[in-house]
This record gives structure tokens, sequence and C-alpha cells, in this order.
């Protein structure tokens, strides 16, 4: 469930929260790039340091962090798998541990920065964004959708759950394959919901017009504000900064071979 | 003034060998409060989908007769324009609401119809505050109780100013005192709009007294219509699956002893009228 | 004792206290109805029976077993649970597997299994469907082989949650025969219901939960027309009692579960004054 803490309902009231979520997504986008370009660890301990000022001021650091947790996994194999194909052609420690350091520290900031994102931002501001930004209307209506199910289909698990168990079904004993067709009596049940559903979400689509007008309007309008201007010219500038770099050649030193001198070899 | 006209019609849903609806014939004038009841798989809620255009156009079937409401024809107009005329209310209120907050769910609607944004502001207050749930505008519908889900529910059928509410066991899966409420609430926004209400209910004893007619539909014919106090009266209702209201079979049992007993009452309320008359002429 | 409640908390993980010290004592054989409105705490408390929640705080004991220590298959075979909407449950191919499958997970022989099946299908007068698909059934059919399934394996308690709900008076009419034969058969039966109307024909004992709380605990014709009561517990009064209860001043007693007693009470009064 800690991927689904970051899809909050209610607007935060920070600066972040409040900025426009186009502002945002675009951020997010150009941090994406400026880390993909880069494998400096410079570069990245910057972004890294960024990425950290925005989620302080946005007060979201405990939901970061479980949302990070998550992928420390993944992470931690990155590490590995960069250490060793590094070693294998460099047998110097410091190295390897220079670009499995630099590696891992870039994933974190590629998570971070959707993450970010998805933190601070109402799954309506979302849907906002992606009708202002032309996506076709069946797609927002996708997303929204799927977010303003899943509690549903979380709670309705837990009830057809509930009722196998209270008829001596058992999820947690046996061996794999018994315990792989145990998930049918739970998963048929489920999915023949989802068709009902589906059926008497459909009618009521019919009902309330989905569809009618080619052009759809909206109750709500996205508008960029001072700050918001503000913010986006201080995030290209950086932006540009960080692209100019790479394309100058200008990268804060070769500084991996630097990073030895603190290691013993 | 007659506002929906129901000429031998008859629906068979495809895939089905026995006909849901077997020559129907109704009309309802304009401002009436129409309680349609019968037993389970009786074909109320078939009946109320063949004025929407829902059947034959979202169900498909064998479809023979005529039906006029408010002078357009549901099988051949296309439903989002039936639904500015007939709003549809359904049974399970987690399944009508879309959006990610109750402001957003009146909204649509009008945002799928395309209505310019000032036009849907106004609208959705107005239904907001018609069925007094402005309070709970940004609220997302997952967290609201069953009873203010079905009250967004019937407000986003309202924004589109319907002429006819048409209700498919709208208190189906709240409890009896949030049901009560919500049939209230209806009744009082029915009377300020001047609404032609069509109500399938199993709680009669919540409506009985309220409406104008009751509508038996039973076996896909209507085996009655007319005035609520005939019906039980001169029916035994639970041979077509309606629960008496406990006060209407205590009344109906004193008019057959009590020869200056009056009339089979609807309500709690009613009841105590009666008895306080018949004391104080004693 | 069938099961016993001692000062049971529960809370659940979004820190909803649902229950608050709950103690109640359900004897072998009682008709019990548990009343209150929505997040009272009436399904919370059926599922303490057969185990799907343990307390936080106190203990139930089901048939002299703490619900700590047992499983919920375990608790399920003495203490059966039929949930609201238990016709959604279905996965099997046919009827006969789905009542099977409770009895086959409880590790009952081949024969003993077929042998329950037909029996629990026949006392539901659902022998006719054994090899049909139970997506396939009516409405009330399949509330039958909900609680066919249930009653397969012969469970000393049952639990029903919310009856009947969506039913016509035709469905509520049976399903009432059936709760007075489960109890008839020794049984004890938990009703958790709105349905006020239908409590009042059955006057079993009823339990009042309002927030996690028990309320009121007594016989059905002393809770249901407490005024208080029924307020504290946001339940509605049985449509005579408050119809009644709107005459006292006329000397009428509000008392009235049915309608035979509302009669004679009428008839009393109105013929005594004319005297």
């Amino acid at each position: 469930m800690s991927l689904f803490e970051g899809l909050r309902f209610r607007p935060g009231t920070t600066f972040i929260h409040r900025l426009d979520p186009r502002v945002k997504l675009a951020t997010s986008t150009m941090v994406l790039i400026t880390a993909v370009i880069h494998i400096d660890i410079v570069i990245i301990l910057f972004l890294l340091m960024l990425e950290s000022l925005v989620i302080l001021s946005a007060k979201v650091q405990n939901l970061w962090i479980k949302t990070i947790r998550g992928a420390l996994p993944l992470v931690a194999i990155v590490f590995a798998i960069t250490f060793f194909s590094q070693y294998s052609r460099e047998p110097v420690i410091s190295t390897g541990l220079g670009y499995a350091l630099t590696y891992s520290l870039r994933l974190l900031v590629f998570l971070s920065s959707f993450s970010l994102f998805f933190l601070t931002t109402t799954p309506d501001e979302i849907a906002l964004t992606l009708q202002q930004l032309r996506v076709p209307y069946e797609y927002t209506f996708a997303f929204v959708s799927a977010i303003r199910f899943t509690p549903v289909m979380a709670e309705e698990l837990q009830i057809v759950l509930d009722a196998q168990r209270a008829r001596g079904l058992e999820v947690d004993k046996g061996p794999f394959t018994k315990r792989i067709r145990n998930l049918i009596p739970v998963l048929v049940p489920l999915l023949v919901n989802v068709i009902r559903r589906s059926y008497e979400l459909a009618e009521a689509m019919e009902v309330k017009c989905f569809g009618a007008s080619r052009k759809r309007t909206s109750l709500k309008q996205l508008n960029m504000r001072r700050k918001d201007i503000f913010f986006l010219v201080v995030v290209l500038i950086l932006f540009s900064v960080g692209v100019s770099v790479k394309l100058l050649g200008l990268e804060p030193v070769k500084t991996l071979p630097l990073l030895g001198q603190f290691f013993p070899a | 003034m007659t506002i929906i006209q129901v000429r031998d019609l008859s629906f068979t849903y495809a895939g089905s060998s026995k006909p849901a609806l077997k020559n129907v014939n109704i009309s309802v004038e304009r401002g009436e409060f129409v309680l349609v009841v019968g037993p389970s798989g009786g074909g109320k809620s078939t009946l109320l989908r063949c004025l929407n255009g829902l059947i034959p156009q979202f169900y498909e079937g064998e479809y023979s007769g005529k039906v006029f409401v408010d002078g357009l024809e549901p099988d051949k107009t296309p439903t989002y324009m039936m639904s500015q005329v007939i709003g549809m209310v359904f049974q399970n209120p987690q399944n009508q609401l879309f959006a990610l907050s109750v402001e957003a769910d009146i909204a649509f609607p009008l945002e799928n119809l395309g209505l310019a944004r000032d036009e849907i502001i106004q609208r959705v207050e107005e239904a907001m505050e018609l069925l007094n749930i402005s309070h709970l505008r940004d609220r997302s519908p997952f967290e609201l109780s069953g009873g203010q889900q079905q009250r967004v529910a019937i407000a986003s059928v309202l924004a589109m100013k319907p002429k006819i509410l048409a209700m498919d066991e709208p208190t189906s899966f709240l409890d009896p005192l949030t049901a009560a409420q919500l049939l209230s609430i209806i009744d009082d926004v029915r009377k300020r709009l001047q609404l032609t209400v069509l109500l399938v209910e199993h709680r009669v004893e919540l409506a009985a007294a309220k409406a104008d007619r009751i509508m038996v539909v039973s076996d896909g014919c209507v085996v009655f219509d007319g005035s609520p106090r005939d019906f039980f009266e001169f029916y035994d209702s639970h041979l077509y699956g309606v629960s008496a209201p406990k006060v209407t079979s205590l009344t109906k049992r004193l008019k057959t002893h009590l020869e200056k007993w009056n009339r089979v009452c609807l309500s709690a309320e009613e009841f105590e009228a009666e008895v306080r008359s018949l004391v104080s002429h004693l | 004792m069938s099961a016993i409640f001692e000062s049971v908390h529960y809370i659940y993980p979004s820190k909803v206290h649902a229950l608050r010290g709950v103690s109640l004592e359900f004897r072998p054989g009682e008709l019990v109805a548990l009343m209150g409105e929505n997040g009272s705490g009436k399904t919370t408390l059926l599922k303490h029976i057969n185990g799907l929640l343990k307390p936080v705080k106190g203990r139930v004991i089901v048939e002299g077993i703490d619900t700590r220590t047992a499983s919920v298959a375990q608790l399920s075979q003495v203490a059966g649970l039929v949930f609201q909407n238990a016709e959604e449950m279905f996965f099997e191919s046919n009827v006969f597997d789905e009542v099977a499958f409770a009895l086959r997970n409880f590790g009952y022989s081949e024969e003993v299994v077929r042998k329950r099946v037909e029996w629990a299908l026949k006392f539901f007068e659902l022998d006719t469907y054994s090899s049909q698909s139970p997506f396939l059934l009516s409405g009330g059919e399949k509330k039958r082989l909900a609680m066919a399934i249930i009653l397969a394996w012969s469970p000393r308690i049952i639990c029903l949650d919310e009856p009947t709900i969506g039913q016509d008076s035709l469905q509520k009419e049976k399903m009432k025969h059936m709760i007075k034969m489960l109890n008839t058969q020794g049984r004890t039966v938990l009703l958790a219901t709105h349905d006020v109307e239908f409590v009042a024909e059955l006057r079993p004992r009823v339990i009042l939960l309002s927030k996690g709380e028990v309320v009121a605990d007594g016989k059905c014709e002393e809770i249901l027309t407490d005024e208080t009561l029924v307020k504290k517990a946001s339940i509605l009064m049985p449509q005579l009692v408050y119809a009644f209860k709107r005459l006292e001043d006329l000397g009428f007693d509000s008392r009235v579960l049915d309608v035979d007693e509302g009669v004679r009470q009428v008839l009393k009064v109105l013929r005594h004054e004319s005297v």
C-alpha cells in the first residue's frame, strides 16, 4: 500500500503543493533528463540535494521514505551489479564503489523525481493536467477511474477473502501448488464482481451522457500564476546549465579518480 | 398533462426465452409521484430502463410497442438526450460515482454535455444546495456514507435539470433511518422542482403515504395501477411480493371489525388522525 | 455457553475503535438480533465469532475455544457466518461443488461430503440444480444456496449478516421460516440486521449496539418499544410501536409488536368508550 500513499486526495498547503501541476510535471521531467544524461557523482548529488530541499519544504519526508523503502532492494541490486561489472573491468575497489554509488544514487534520483510529483499533486490535479495537455479524455477517465476504484476493490478483496476463509479456505498453508490453487476461490468472485461493476458503471456512464459531446468542457481549470512562472523559470535555468555542462564537457572533473583518494586501494 | 405514455410495450432480454415485459400500457401525468413495486425479477427495473432508452439501446433484445417520454421516443433518441429529460439513479451508490470529489462528480454529466464553465459551476452549486451536500464538495466518494453517496448521485442527475426522476431501489444499501431521510429529501426536492418521480422501492412504508399512485409489476405485467390505498385495501399485497406497512395491515383488519372505521391508513400519522377522530366522536 | 465475549475491544488498522469493552454471553439455541446503525460494530462482532478478527483486548470464547488460539478454519466448523452478499462468493462450475468446497476444506471423506451436500441442497430446495452453474440461479435461489453452503457442515452457531437486504416480502417470509427452523434444530442463531419489522416478527433477544458499545440487551418487546434506547442506537422503531406511542395519551399501550395486538387494543379502546 505504500505506493498508494502517494496518491492522496486532499491538496496539501505547502508552496510546492500549491504549484501548478504542469510546472511540477515539467520539473520532474527535467530532473529526470538531467539525471539520465549525466553520470557524474557531483551532479547526481546536487540533484539529490535539490530534491531533498523540495521534499523538506513540501513536508512529505515521511511519505517519501515509505515510497522509497519499497524500492531499496532494487537500488541494492543496481549497486551490486554495477560494482561487480566495474570491478571485473578494473579491479580497483574505490573505482568500483564510486561507480556503484553513482548509479544507485542516480536510480534514487529517477524514482524521486516522479514520486515527488505524485506526492504533492492530488489525482484530481493530475487528471486536470492530462486534460489540459490535450490527452484524449478516454485515457484521463481511465486513469481517474483506476484511482477511484482501487480502494473499493481493495475492500472487496478483503470481503471475498473473509468469506472464503469462513468456508475453511486457508491461504497461507500448504505447498506452493496448493496455495496457487487456493487463489481461485478468491480471484473468480473478484473477477465476477469486476465484470458486474463494469456493467453498472457503463450504465451509469450512459445515463450521465459520457461521450455525448466531442468538445468536453470542465468545471475546473489550471491557471499559471506568477509564482508558478517564476519557479518554472528557475528550473529552466538550472536545467539549461545542467545540459550545457554535459554538452560542453565541463563535468565537475572526472570525480571518480578523486574519490579514490578517500578510499584505501 | 401526460408526460409518459407506454403502449403495448413488450421486451425480452437477448438470450432469454421469457419476456421481461408483456404488453405494458401505462401513462404518467406531469408531477406525479409513482411508486413502482412488485416481486424481485418481476420487471420493475426493466420498465424503468425502457423509459430512458437503456432498453433497447444498452440492453439488446426483442422490443415492441411504443414509448413516449416528454414527446421523445427512448428507442430512437440518443441516451444523452433522454438523460436531460429523465434522470436515473441506481441501487448501488458506489457504482454511480466516478470522480474523485463530490463537486467533480456532479459536474461530470455537465462536462460530458459540453456546457459552458459558468453554467456548470452554477448548476453544481444549485444541485448541492438542493440535496444539502454543499459541505461535502471536496470529499472523495469513497469517504462518504451510503446515504451521502446516494445524495451525490441524485444531485449529479438533477444537475441536468430533467423533468422526471426515475430511481431503482435507491435505498437498498442504506439502513432504515438513512433511507427515511433520503426519501424525505427526495419528496422535498420533488415538490420544489415539481418533478415527476418514479420510485422502485421495497420499503413501501417509507413512501406509500407520499405517493400519488402505485404500480404493481409482477411477471412482466402491470397487475395494478391506481391509488395506494385501493391497492392495499382490495389486494393481498404479500402475494405480489409487497410488504404492506404494518399500520396498513392493521387498519385493513379494523375496517372489517368496525363499521365506523373509515379508511385503510398508509402511515402512522394517518392512523393517529383516524383514531383521534373516532375517539372524539364517542 | 455457546459464545462468550469478555470485555472485548477491537481497533481496525485504520484506527477505528469498533468494539469498546463488549461483554456478552450467548446461550446454546438462542435466537439473537444485533441491531444498530452502520458502523455500530455489528459486523465486527460477528467476525469475532469465527475468528476472522481477534480481539485486541479481552477474549472471545466460542464453544469452549478461545478464538485467539484457533484458526478461522477451525472456528468456522462450529460457527458459520453467512455474509451480507454471500451470493457474490460463488466460483465453482456447479452447485454441488460449490457446497462441497467447505466440506472438502474441512477434510470430510468424499462419501460424507456427498451425503451432506445432498442433504443441504434438499433442505433448501435446490437439489434439482445440483449440476447447474451457481451463477445462473435467480436472486432468491442464490441466497438459499449461500445458506446451504454454510449449513452443509452443520455448525452449532449460525451468524447471518443482514439476511433480508433487498428482498421482497415473499423472500423475507421464506427467510423467516428458515431462521425459525434453524433455531428449532437447536442452533444458536445470531442476526445482524437493520430490519426492525423483521425482528419484531421473530421476537428474538435483542442487543443494541452503538459506536462499539452495548447499549441494550434484553427482550425484543422491551427494547424496541423504548424510545430512548432506539434513539441512542439510531435505529427506527417498528411502525406500530411508533404509531401507538403517538396515541399514549388516549390510553394506548405502545408495546405493540404485531397486528393482532394492535387490533385488540384499538377495538378495546373504541368499543369501551362507546359503552
